[in-house]
């Protein structure tokens, strides 16, 4: 009987002058089977689109150099060049309305609401640390049209489905697009204990084995 | 009028309430101890080549996190000062060490510290380390480094002497044991 199997796969560090489709072909070549799931770590594919750039690049505002303040420590958004990142991506006015609501909300014991508004980027964005060398100086925005990206993937590689996920350490798992027929909440569980291991690891591919034919049998 | 001045108040205190949270906030504040680095050790000795290292510890002596973005070292030796050396400098994080000279990104919480590794490799242009060094003139070395917190960018340097005594004396203790 089929069990559903991951397998990364290691590649080269991948760079804006790469075409994730082309690596993901070049680099899973012979291993993927017309019922398996192919899924890429969401940085990477955010790198190969060129959806980076260092705090050099950026002058923040008054209102970033303000609003991250109100960022805990630890959240990418928590230094003026990752929330004036997330201004040019979403909007500068939106970001601060966002930032008051989710400070009000937060005094009624709401959390969260400040990422509900801000927009996709808030949530998606890496500060500088956030990604492997050579990487690491910059801060990386979430990828565009991920759900298109695995279409493309499914499409060249000729699989049951393709995902783009964002998968960390912390038993943290989203994915953020997928094929059509797939189900982003059940593959971010099959992928919940980061199968893409951490970023010197160099394996942002996991080939989810066996996907077609082990959700068959479970419908069954 | 008096609708604009109760909205003037209420935006100068709510201006003096946000000035008062951020500077009661405050910043990382990165600083390498170059006064307080190990004894340089010998890491290595052939005819024409000297290899010393030492560790520098560094702390965040702030109330935030801070990112130092880039670290490296600049050796000061101009050749009017004293040319019978090439000298290449170079750093590693002493808890994730690496060859290449670079310098990965690394989050330091406030309050905490590390350290890095200073190693210095002398070639004499001569041919004749031994001799080269018996010469050697105290240098300088700038610990170079780019910190991003809560506020802008910022590079800044802390200078090391290498006093020149210092490594004859290790030198010779090196060659002792050898």
């Amino acid at each position: 009987m089929a069990e559903l199997e991951l397998i990364a796969v290691r590649t080269r560090i991948l760079t804006p002058n790469d075409n994730i489709v082309d690596a993901i072909e070049e680099y899973t070549k012979g291993q993927v089977g017309p019922g398996d799931v192919v899924s890429v770590a969401e940085s990477v594919v955010a790198i190969t689109q060129g959806r980076l750039t260092r705090p050099e690049e950026l002058d923040p505002c008054f209102l970033a150099k303000l609003l991250c303040r109100f960022v805990p420590q630890k959240g990418s958004l928590s230094s003026a060049y990752g929330m004036q990142a997330t201004m040019n991506a979403d909007g500068k006015w939106r970001v601060t309305f966002a930032m008051l609501m989710g400070l009000l909300a937060k005094l009624i014991g709401r959390n969260g609401l400040f990422y509900e508004l801000a927009g996709e980027q808030a949530a998606l964005i890496d500060d500088v640390t956030g990604t492997m060398p050579p990487f690491d100086k910059y801060i990386v925005y979430g990828p565009l049209d991920p759900s298109g990206v695995a279409e493309a993937i499914k499409k060249r590689l000729g699989c049951h489905g393709a995902a783009v996920a964002d998968v960390n350490d912390l038993k943290r798992a989203a994915v953020l697009g997928v094929t059509a027929g797939l189900r982003p909440e059940e593959l971010a569980q099959i992928l919940i204990h980061n199968p893409f291991g951490n970023a010197s690891e160099r394996t942002p591919i996991v080939i989810i084995k066996n996907y077609a034919e082990v959700a068959a049998k479970a419908s069954a | 009028m008096e609708f604009l001045s109760v909205l003037l108040l209420f935006l100068v205190i709510v201006a003096v309430v946000l000035w008062l949270y951020v500077a009661r906030q405050g910043d990382a504040e990165l600083e390498f101890l170059v006064d307080q680095r190990t004894d340089f050790k010998l890491e290595e000795l052939t005819g024409d080549t000297a290899v010393l290292s030492c560790n520098i510890p560094f702390v965040n002596k702030g109330s935030q996190d801070g990112t130092i973005m880039d670290c490296y070292p600049r050796h000061l030796l101009p050749q009017e000062q004293f040319d019978a050396v090439e000298v290449v400098s170079r750093l590693e994080l002493e808890t994730r060490l690496r060859k290449d000279g670079y310098f990965e990104a690394l989050i330091v919480p406030k309050t905490t510290g590390n350290a890095v590794i200073l190693t210095l490799t002398f070639r004499a242009t001569g041919g004749d380390i031994k001799q080269a060094m018996a010469d050697m003139v105290d240098m300088a070395v700038d610990i170079v480094y780019q910190v991003v917190a809560r506020s802008k960018w910022y590079i800044t340097k802390q200078r090391m002497i290498v006093p020149a005594d210092e490594l004859a004396r290790t030198l010779s203790a090196g060659r002792a044991e050898a």
